[in-house]
């Protein structure tokens, strides 16, 4: 059968990530290549042509094709989008840069903000003006918006973004702007607030759509480039992208929200936690992507990965809430932390040992890079431990030099610490594994839920050498290192489904919104989503289909609100006492009490739309018929926190550990992306699709299917 | 324990101290989420601290309100005097507001819950917060007396056994304007030091402590000597200075002198103006060294987590009747249009030997408290906290409309908006507020509102630095002062009714420079010019700047 196959390709920071899958057999082909930052797309097709030709593929017997790129992402961290330009109501301009008027630093004198991504010579205002309830108080300027045009084309902007006051109640003004600039100067890209983000709270709203207009130009040329491309080499489909939310989504919608391809990468990988968490059974995971500067943490229950409706970008005071620009987009929710490979530890002014935030990156990299680095870090710390073969790393691409890593440790930290080289490594460990599992512990409790009813789904560079400590220490049930870690966003990309989440802010007392509108906003947004599935080939009433509704409420006078899933024919009926329960439900196990005597306001609707995910078998493999012992390749020491010593630990080659085998901890598997820690109190399997499990007890469990049904907590 | 003291190490501390700040920043985000006071929830007028079992603090939220964390171990100290820590039974929970031994005035309730581990208390989880209403009169800035100004509460149990002290609670209810909002911001509170409690328990098993004392005496230690060193590191002196800012009636006089000697620093509010008979503007010593030691963290020390061993190099003098250490009952009620001068004036006196870390004096906030009856015949009562520029720093203008030296969120005009049938004309930067320096002051704003609807609506506003506008340093000028106007008319900052087609303006300061405009770089002052920052005028004026 022609057009069986389903490709995803990742354009990260380095290297770019392609996944080939068969979606009748589940076979795959793997490829990696550097980033061409210059043309994206060239590295696309370096890495692209071969992998075809080694399945013996051409690009016609691709069913689809789903990309996502760091582009955006660089874009706005970097300050290389388009010459924006915003237009806003008369008197408002400033708010994009007064912004929450918040210190994200209580003591710091020096604070520093975000850099614009408009100046405010760029920043333009017209007449009119909406009430709350979105009716016009004031008339729209229709002159003015053409006398701004006549100014923007003076400036020789690229982008624009329309944001008026109260526009998320009605979109008229902002529409009607929108086709005069386009009357006036039919090149220009326009982004409006009401289709961005029609969210309450104008400051973020504003920052959202600006980024968004920012973007725009580059994506649009970035797009058709890759589908041209893709033609060129075959291809005659659409160009699918991921987007922050978990789906994925045509070329024109991308183009319309490059916002919403914020971290598709990352959330990528989230979701091959998602689908390979199916296969084998289990439902909660937390995905932990552990790379050069950072980690990523993202918790999946039910095979749901948790979102969240806010987002910053580019935070210039390196992973402090707040010192970014807000995004309001529906992102699946990834907690970085500032812990790479590459963090930089030294001694704070109390004489304490701290790891990171800041990063040796890839250059000069960790002082075992050999590179000229000369500051102690994480992988540092890991090679002297024993965990890293020092003539393995990337699978033997790059050495490592020991002796170096030791003179940092010793001369950085050794000396002001009065530790051995040995200690200070321990002490990186400790403590970049602590900042971690911090992190986590509050983003799992956050969210009520308990980190023993969970797996850790770990891959990244990193992210295999530090998660059975982390979820040792969480008292998880267990640790997953997938089949091909080092791809796993291409895997997260080509078992996603078509979906998208629309929001519209609805402020109002629930008993007392006129029901009707309620009813319309949320119709509206199910019918918008529907009509994009669509237009994608999927048909409204295909199976799997689902319309998600949630709404943002609080009690009235709170300033914050709680995101709930309500049914829809609760909503259909207007059951306002049904969504009270919910609410107060929700509200109690978040934060332990409810105020049922208060009324509830409705502050924020939201819909996902989503087609079912595509069923894609896994491959088996075949039983071992040997013990783990043919895959030893030798011992090493190693240091383990529980022991308080080094022991001599074997180390084994994944590629030759076949489903069955069974090891015990203390151990050390080795891959080319990454290597495997497992510490005493370790059990090791493999799977029948070749994933790695790690069980945190004495007995491990046989077959993973069965690991739902496991309930007893492990201490 | 002191074992355990002894052996832990740069690694162990760091671990253990992190974890404990990561458990107070999550306390502080359930108070953030769940109270119903504008003034916690988006002005984050609030702190969340760790204490041990003598009350000392350890670990707090990275964003706690800076005076709170200095003010809440001290109030739970006296909390303690009155319950001492033997008579505390699991599922007690203590308050305070009383302004002497809390943070100085009525709004701010200290709620202290005892955490029981092994039989015994092991620590505390603190929180004071502003909330919605203590009661007593709207317009609060011509207070005479604390009788005047709301529900004084003595320390005492707010919860025994787990049950909430009804009668407390009855009599709490009966005195505030919303009941239903101010026991919702107590139950928040109590809530949240629950779940900290929770997270406490949990680090006290993993790492088999019995009480966090022993963790307390090396983190306090620790601190106190990084900040003996830093202290040891200026040179010894007496250093003065003297400011006077608008008061309420009257302006008042601000003097210190700071002196340093052998590691210790005392600073004397002596020559500064007496308490206030007729406004509410006075500090409680509480205040007063809260806010004495503040500009010295910010400076010395800004990345170490705070904690009560930092302030031990600290003595605050203020002679007993003057503004800065107040005599009961006079009010209290706005003590920080006399507090948050404070580290003005000590970083004028310090600016010869903290040149590279003072900043010139900011905008800060004013409150905007719009009431009145909607057209739906209920009552409402919206607030606004909108902020002046910040004061410029070494190297860097100063920030527009950011807070200083307190920390909190402006209500967006949207929200605002749905909550007063108010409408917002504008909310703009001001072109040349910012004080002229080597480096500029930030810019304040305006923001007018008007009514709409037919009903009148009644706006209190409490301003600051009108007359007195906020400071420049080091040859840096002033930034441009406030302004409250009426359909255009200057007007005083009495409680106003509004009628259909009025419009109140108010006019945010302006941060103060830093250095002598002179000295200001031509590619600053071209990009303040092209941004209308600076107007041609003013950069003709203020910085000879020839425009050709």
């Amino acid at each position: 059968m022609a057009s069986r196959y389903r490709l995803g390709f990742d354009v990260g920071g380095t290297f770019t990530d392609f996944m080939l899958v068969d979606q009748e057999t589940g076979t795959t082909f793997l490829n990696k290549c550097l980033t061409t930052p210059d043309d994206p797309s060239r590295g696309v097709m370096d890495g692209l042509l071969p992998l075809l030709d080694r399945a013996g593929v051409g690009g016609d017997d691709v069913d689809i094709a789903i990309h996502a790129t760091t582009l955006i992402t660089n874009a706005l961290i970097e300050r290389k989008g388009a010459r924006t330009a915003l237009l806003t109501t008369q008197g408002f301009r400033d708010v994009l840069e007064m912004g929450t008027e918040v210190r994200y630093d209580i003591y710091d004198l020096f604070l520093q903000k975000p850099e614009l991504l408009v100046p405010r010579s760029r920043r333009y205002e017209v007449t009119e003006r909406l009430d709350k309830d979105g009716k016009v108080l004031t008339a729209l300027d229709e002159d003015g918006v053409r006398a701004v045009a006549q100014q923007l084309r003076e400036d020789g902007a690229q982008a624009l973004a329309i944001v008026f006051l109260h526009a998320f109640r009605n979109a008229a003004h902002e529409l009607r702007a929108a086709e005069i600039i386009a009357e006036e100067l039919p090149d220009l890209t326009v982004s409006i607030s009401s289709a961005v983000a029609p969210e309450i709270r104008e400051y973020e709203r504003m920052s959202t759509t600006t980024a968004n207009a920012y973007v725009q130009p580059i994506t649009r040329a970035y797009i058709d480039t890759i589908q041209r491309r893709l033609r060129e080499m075959g291809y005659p489909r659409n160009l699918y992208l991921m987007i922050s939310s978990g789906g994925i989504a045509g070329g024109q919608t991308a183009k319309d929200f490059p916002i919403r391809m914020l971290e598709s990468g990352p959330t990528a990988g989230v979701l091959a936690g998602i689908h390979y968490g199916r296969q084998m059974g289990i439902g909660s995971l937390v995905t932990f992507d552990m790379g050069g500067t950072t980690a990523k943490i993202a918790l999946v229950k039910n095979y749901e990965a948790a979102k969240s409706n806010v987002f910053e970008v580019g935070r210039v005071a390196r992973f402090k809430k707040g010192s970014g620009l807000p995004v309001k987009v529906p992102m699946v929710e990834l907690i970085e932390i500032g812990a790479g490979g590459g963090s930089i530890a030294h001694v704070d002014q109390l004489g304490l040992l701290k790891v990171g935030p800041l990063s040796a990156g890839a250059d000069p990299g960790p002082a075992c890079y050999g590179r000229g680095g000369s500051l102690p870090t994480v992988t540092d710390a890991n090679l002297v431990l024993g965990y890293y073969d020092p003539n393995f790393f990337l699978g033997g691409a790059m050495s490592l030099d020991v002796e170096a890593a030791r003179k940092a440790l010793e001369t950085q930290l050794g000396g002001v610490l009065g530790l051995s080289a040995e200690q200070c490594a321990r002490g990186i460990y400790e403590v970049v594994t602590q900042n971690m599992l911090a992190a986590t512990k509050v983003h799992i409790a956050e969210r009520g839920e308990d980190p023993r009813k969970f797996f850790l789904f770990a891959f990244g560079g990193a992210g295999p050498a530090h998660a059975y400590e982390l979820a040792r220490l969480l008292h998880m049930r267990g640790v997953i290192v997938p089949a091909g870690a080092g791809a796993t966003s291409a895997a997260g990309l080509v078992t996603a489904a078509v979906s998208f989440d629309y929001a519209r802010s609805l402020l109002g007392r629930l008993d007392r919104l006129p029901w009707e509108e309620v009813r319309r906003v949320f119709d509206a947004m199910a019918e918008e989503g529907l009509q994009v599935l669509e237009g994608a080939g999927v048909a409204r009433d295909a199976p799997g289909v689902v319309v998600k509704h949630q709404m943002d409420l609080r009690h009235k006078g709170q300033g914050h609100e709680v995101t709930v899933t309500v049914p829809a024919d609760v909503i259909a009926d207007g059951q306002i006492d049904r969504i009270a329960e919910i609410f107060y439900a929700t509200h109690r196990e978040k934060y332990g009490h409810a105020h049922e005597n208060l009324p509830l306001e409705l502050v924020t609707c939201r819909t996902t739309v989503g087609a079912a995910a595509p069923e894609i078998p896994m491959k088996r493999l075949p039983e071992a018929t040997e013990t783990a012992d043919v895959a030893q390749k030798g011992t090493r020491p190693a240091y383990f926190g529980e022991l308080g010593r080094f022991v001599e630990t074997p180390v084994y080659d994944r590629y030759a550990l076949r489903p069955g085998m069974l090891l015990r901890g203390p151990a050390i598997v080795e891959e080319r992306e990454c290597t495997v820690v497992a510490g005493p109190s370790a059990g090791l399997r493999i799977d029948a699709f070749g994933n790695l499990f790690i069980d945190l007890d004495e007995a491990p469990i046989a077959e993973s299917k069965e690991a739902r049904n496991v309930e007893t907590e492990r201490a | 324990m002191a074992r355990l003291a002894q052996n832990l190490d740069a690694i162990d501390l760091e671990i253990r101290w992190t974890r404990l700040v990561t458990i107070m920043d999550e306390v502080d985000a359930a108070v953030a989420r769940t109270s119903f006071s504008t003034i916690v929830g988006e002005s984050r007028d609030f702190g969340v601290v760790m204490l041990d079992s003598q009350g000392r603090s350890l670990a707090q939220s990275q964003l706690s309100t800076p005076a709170f964390t200095v003010t809440l171990p001290m109030t739970a100290k006296h909390l303690l005097r009155a319950c001492p820590v033997e008579t505390l039974r699991p599922g007690d929970v203590l308050i305070t507001n009383d302004p002497w031994l809390g943070s100085g005035h009525l709004p701010d309730m200290t709620i202290i819950t005892p955490v029981f581990h092994r039989g015994k208390v092991a620590g505390f989880i603190g929180c004071v917060a502003h909330i919605s209403d203590i009661g007593g009169r709207s317009d609060y800035l011509d207070d005479k007396e604390l009788f005047e100004e709301g529900l004084r509460i003595p320390p005492t149990f707010l919860m025994r056994d787990g049950e909430p002290v009804e009668v407390l609670f009855d009599i709490l209810a009966a005195n505030v304007r919303v009941p239903r909002l101010v026991i919702g911001d107590i139950r928040a509170l109590v809530g949240a030091e629950a779940l900290g409690a929770r997270r406490l328990l949990e680090f006290l098993a993993d790492y088999d402590m019995d009480v966090l004392d022993s963790l307390a005496d090396v983190i306090l230690a620790r601190s106190e000597t990084a900040m003996d060193e830093a202290i040891r590191s200026l040179p010894d002196g007496v250093y003065h200075a003297e400011m006077d800012a608008d008061g309420h009636r009257h302006p008042i006089h601000i003097a210190v002198t700071a002196t340093i000697a052998d590691g210790r620093v005392t600073v004397d509010f002596e020559g500064s103006s007496d308490e206030q008979h007729d406004s509410s503007i006075n500090c409680v010593m509480n205040t007063t060294f809260s806010d004495t030691y503040y500009p010295f963290k910010c400076s010395l020390l800004p990345g170490v987590p705070n904690n009560e061993g930092l302030s031990r190099f600290l003595t605050v003098k203020a002679p007993k009747g003057s503004i800065f250490n107040v005599n009961f009952p006079r009010a209290v009620r706005a003590r920080s249009k006399s507090s948050f001068h404070i580290h003005a004036v000590l970083y004028e006196a310090l600016a010869p030997i903290l040149g590279q870390r003072v900043q010139a004096a900011s905008g800060s906030f004013w409150t905007l408290v719009a009431s009145g009856t909607g057209t739906d015949g209920e009552l409402y009562r919206a607030h606004m906290l909108p902020n002046g520029g910040k004061g410029a720093v070494t190297a860097m203008d100063g920030l527009a409309t950011i807070a200083f030296p307190y920390n909190g969120m402006i209500t967006p005009v949207e929200i605002f908006e749905n909550a007063a049938p108010v409408l917002i004309g504008c909310r703009e930067l001001i072109a040349d507020s910012g004080g002229a320096g080597q480096y500029r002051g930030g810019l304040g704003q305006r923001i007018t509102f008007e009514p709409i609807g037919p009903n009148p609506l009644t706006v209190f506003v409490r301003p600051d630095k009108l007359r007195h506008p906020p400071a420049g340093l080091l040859g840096g000028l002033p930034g441009r002062a406030g302004e409250i106007l009426v359909n255009g008319k200057p007007t005083p900052p009495e409680p106003t009714t509004l009628q259909s087609g009025d419009v109140l303006e108010l006019r945010l300061p302006g941060g103060g420079g830093f250095g002598q405009p002179s000295a200001r770089a031509g590619e600053r002052l071209k990009a303040d010019l092209e941004s209308g920052y600076v107007s041609s005028e003013a950069s003709r004026q203020l910085y000879q700047l020839q425009v050709e």
